[in-house]
């Protein structure tokens, strides 16, 4: 699931993610997210959060979601284009962080990290 | 020969065989040709009751020009002569349709050879006929449109891959006439090495199998030349499923496939220089700053050899700084010669950029000697009073030719490179006044707190580029792949390019944001420079306003526009025009979804423009600094921006004389006032001279 809050990075990264075979969804800011996880048939293997949103931001986020047993083990990486951004990963428990500009194949080795290709 | 007399016997079995019978007209002849029996089908095909027809002649079931011709009587006598006969043709209902009949006229004799009369069975074909007749009609239309086409090669292959057909579209794209091609295989339209791996077997086979196949490669026309194809081949099948050939439409996407390659270049090109430029931002030391793009410059162009050189601090020389691809030793300083333009004035020559441009022109490029091919383009003073720095030259060894988007990219490199010299003399100026801190200590603090909000500026800076270089990189990076065809399921052509219209739209957003930056810069040197213009203010106001309808619109807010017509005056358009866009997206950024409202009007000798939302407003402690850099209200958490916008908003209105106001009240919304002279400057003569200096 990709979390972000400016409109062409969010489809620019699902775009990647359907290019490369995997289900991505997607949601404005962490509000949104919590709904869409909650609503959703298949569990996301792992979540791409940006930190800096309008709503509910990467931390209110992160602690929402921690707080929720049914989905708070699923994996987060934080996504930032602060130099604080690793910092920021490491305080909100973070399995790893990617660090904006994203290169393609940077987001997809780590994608695989965690997600099996679904199989057609 | 003939009896026309009636058979009961015969005739009353006839008609109870044949009675209910509805699918075919059966019915007697008496020898004469008329009517005898009648059965249910001949009711329903030809619309008489047996009472009415019985009797009467058949030839009123021919068309006039059938009984003008005698073909009732010429039927009868072929059926007598040949023992039937069959005939499939026009035939008239009773209500004057026609319909297409299948007729059969077989002689009835008795046991001793007379003649008693014929059996007629007709049946009726209209159905099968229209169908034969759309067919043939489709067919024909088919025929025309392949042979009319011409931008797509539609080609029939046997099931074996042979040319079975050839339309003009095919010999004008692959240069084969039909005679010449025809029954030959369609492996001589790929190049030898796909042949080799087997890809026109596997392409058939894949059409066979799924129906269907398409891909864009490269083909080869009967020159030997390349063109980028775009093919579809599909498998045509008989209506027992057996394969009995291909279609193949094909289309030269060359042109496409050109113009797309240059639009990733050009994108290419320009993330290479943001990614130079954040690097740069971030970057004290100057040595790394080049490097990198001497890096940047080689691995973007593929240029062999680049060379930065900067001029000496004399100005006499041109010294080697960085380079790649070159000894080192092997260029000394390069002597450079000005030339003077106004000898005889006793002004120096200077070495500005028009001069070294001049100088590399002269010497073939700096590094002419080292052959094959290269291009150099002057490091530029940001401010172009100044000498210019020196040069960068990327060269080739191998020939080859460099577009006005390769110039464009050595230029932007040059232009991050210059800033980064500029930063070093700014850093150097502290260090000099930290020296003289004793009796200076006051200046020194003052230049320390312009280079911490540097630093700052440069965080808040470097955070909101990478948000459009990452969409830029990752449409990039995708369209390549869709270009290499190297993805996991093929990326189509429109895929490709939709992802390049984003990526062109991310660069747009990238150039907008640096032309901001630059905006604070020229603010911060009192470079802010107006061009004035007449023109309708209210106008404008009414454009940006439509603008920002839609955007609106979606956040939930209505925008509604009070506007006195017009408002003519002397201002920048294209300055104004920033201010109204950064007030407005403010407007429907922080309006909550409420109405916003903007009004213009004309007191006396100024104009006002206003911008009201309803939405979050500002804390009045708040109010003093949303004018200053770097500054919002809002929390930088759940608002991004530079902070920038009303701060060059305020120095734009300052710049024409006028002044912008705020009044907010939290949680009730903000009112922008924005004040203006109606002439910004007075006497305006021609446009140069409403240049003014903020």
């Amino acid at each position: 699931m990709v979390v972000e809050d400016d409109a062409d990075v969010r489809e620019a990264l699902t775009e990647v993610l359907t290019d490369c075979q995997y289900n991505a969804l997607h949601a404005a800011n962490g509000a949104e997210a919590l709904q869409r996880l909650r609503a959703a048939d298949v569990r996301p293997c792992v979540i791409l959060l940006d930190m800096m949103m309008p709503t509910m931001d990467g931390w209110q986020f992160r602690a929402a979601q921690k707080s929720d047993p049914s989905v708070s083990d699923i994996p987060v990486v934080v996504l930032s284009a602060h130099a604080s951004g690793s910092e920021a990963a490491e305080k909100l428990d973070a399995v790893a962080y990617l660090a904006k500009p994203v290169s393609l194949e940077s987001l997809v080795s780590l994608v695989e990290r965690f997600c099996a290709v679904e199989q057609e | 020969m003939t009896d026309s007399k009636p058979w009961p016997a015969l005739l009353s079995n006839v008609q109870l065989a044949f009675q209910g019978i509805r699918d075919y007209a059966i019915f007697l002849l008496q020898t004469d040709g008329t009517v005898a029996s009648w059965n249910e089908g001949a009711r329903l095909i030809k619309g008489y009751s047996e009472a009415e027809i019985v009797g009467q002649s058949f030839s009123r079931f021919y068309t006039p020009e059938d009984q003008l011709a005698g073909k009732p009587a010429a039927l009868l006598a072929r059926a007598l002569q040949e023992g039937r006969v069959e005939d499939e043709a026009w035939r008239v209902r009773k209500d004057g349709t026609r319909f297409w009949a299948d007729v059969v006229i077989t002689p009835l004799r008795d046991r001793d050879g007379t003649l008693r009369g014929f059996v007629k069975i007709t049946r009726d074909l209209t159905a099968r006929k229209e169908a034969e007749e759309a067919l043939r009609q489709s067919e024909e239309r088919m025929r025309l449109m392949i042979d009319s086409v011409n931008d797509h090669a539609i080609v029939m292959l046997d099931s074996s891959g042979k040319v079975a057909t050839w339309n003009p579209g095919a010999e004008r794209l692959k240069g084969y006439t039909a005679r010449e091609i025809v029954g030959q295989s369609f492996e001589r339209f790929y190049p030898e090495p796909e042949i080799r791996a087997g890809k026109p077997r596997l392409e058939l086979e894949t059409a066979s199998r799924e129906g269907r196949f398409e891909e864009e490669g490269w083909r080869l026309r009967k020159d030997g030349s390349r063109f980028w194809a775009n093919v579809v081949l599909s498998a045509a099948k008989n209506e027992r499923g057996e394969l009995i050939g291909f279609t193949k439409v094909t289309r030269d996407l060359t042109d496409r496939k050109r113009s797309e390659e240059a639009i990733v270049e050009r994108t290419r090109q320009q993330a290479a220089v943001a990614r130079l430029g954040l690097f740069a931002l971030e970057q004290p030391d100057v040595g790394a700053v080049i490097d990198r793009a001497v890096a940047t410059v080689r691995e973007t162009m593929g240029t062999e050899i680049v060379a930065v050189l900067e001029l000496s601090a004399d100005g006499k020389s041109l010294v080697l700084r960085a380079g790649c691809g070159l000894e080192t030793a092997s260029i000394g300083p390069v002597p450079i010669q000005l030339a003077s333009p106004e000898a005889g004035n006793g002004q120096a020559a200077r070495a500005d950029a028009a001069q070294l441009g001049w100088q590399a022109f002269r010497m073939g490029g700096v590094l002419g000697k080292q052959g094959g091919s290269g291009m150099t383009v002057p490091i530029r003073a940001s401010d172009p009073s100044r000498e210019a720095h020196g040069l960068i030259e990327a060269r080739s060894r191998a020939a080859r030719a460099f577009r006005d988007d390769d110039v464009n990219f050595l230029q932007a490199v040059a232009n991050v490179i210059a800033a980064a010299l500029e930063r070093r003399v700014m850093e150097e100026q502290v260090r000099a006044a930290e020296q003289k801190a004793v009796e200076e200590r006051a200046r020194a603090s003052q230049v320390r707190e312009a280079l911490r909000e540097r630093d700052e500026f440069i965080s808040v800076a470097a955070h909101e580029l990478r948000t459009p270089l990452t969409a830029l990189q990752l449409k990039l990076q995708g369209a390549e792949r869709g270009l290499k065809a190297e993805a996991r399921q093929p990326v189509t052509g429109s895929t490709v390019e939709t992802r390049l219209n984003g990526a062109l739209r991310q660069t747009e957003r990238l150039s907008l944001l640096v032309e901001r930056l630059l905006d604070v810069t020229r603010i911060a040197a009192g470079r802010l420079e107006l061009a004035l213009d007449q023109f309708d203010l209210a106008a404008l106001v009414r454009q940006v306003s439509d603008d920002f309808r839609e955007p609106a619109a979606q956040t939930g807010s209505e925008l509604r526009l009070e506007s006195q017509q017009p408002l003519e005056g002397c201002w920048d358009r294209l300055r104004l025009e920033q201010v109204l866009v950064n007030l407005l997206s403010n407007a429907v950024k922080y309006g909550a979804g409420r109405p916003i409202s903007v009004r213009t009007e004309r007191a006396g000798e100024r104009v006002r423009i206003s911008v009201t939302d309803e939405g979050i407003g500002i804390a009045e402690a708040d109010l003093p600094r949303i004018f200053t850099r770097f500054q919002r209200a809002a929390p930088v958490r759940n608002y991004g921006g530079l902070g920038l916008g009303l701060y060059i908003a305020k120095h734009i209105v300052e710049a024409h004389g006028g002044r912008v106001e705020v009044s907010s009240r939290p949680g009730q919304g903000s009112t922008f006032l924005v004040d203006l002279p109606v002439a910004a400057v007075q006497a305006v003569g021609k446009r140069d001279e409403a240049r003014v200096r903020a």
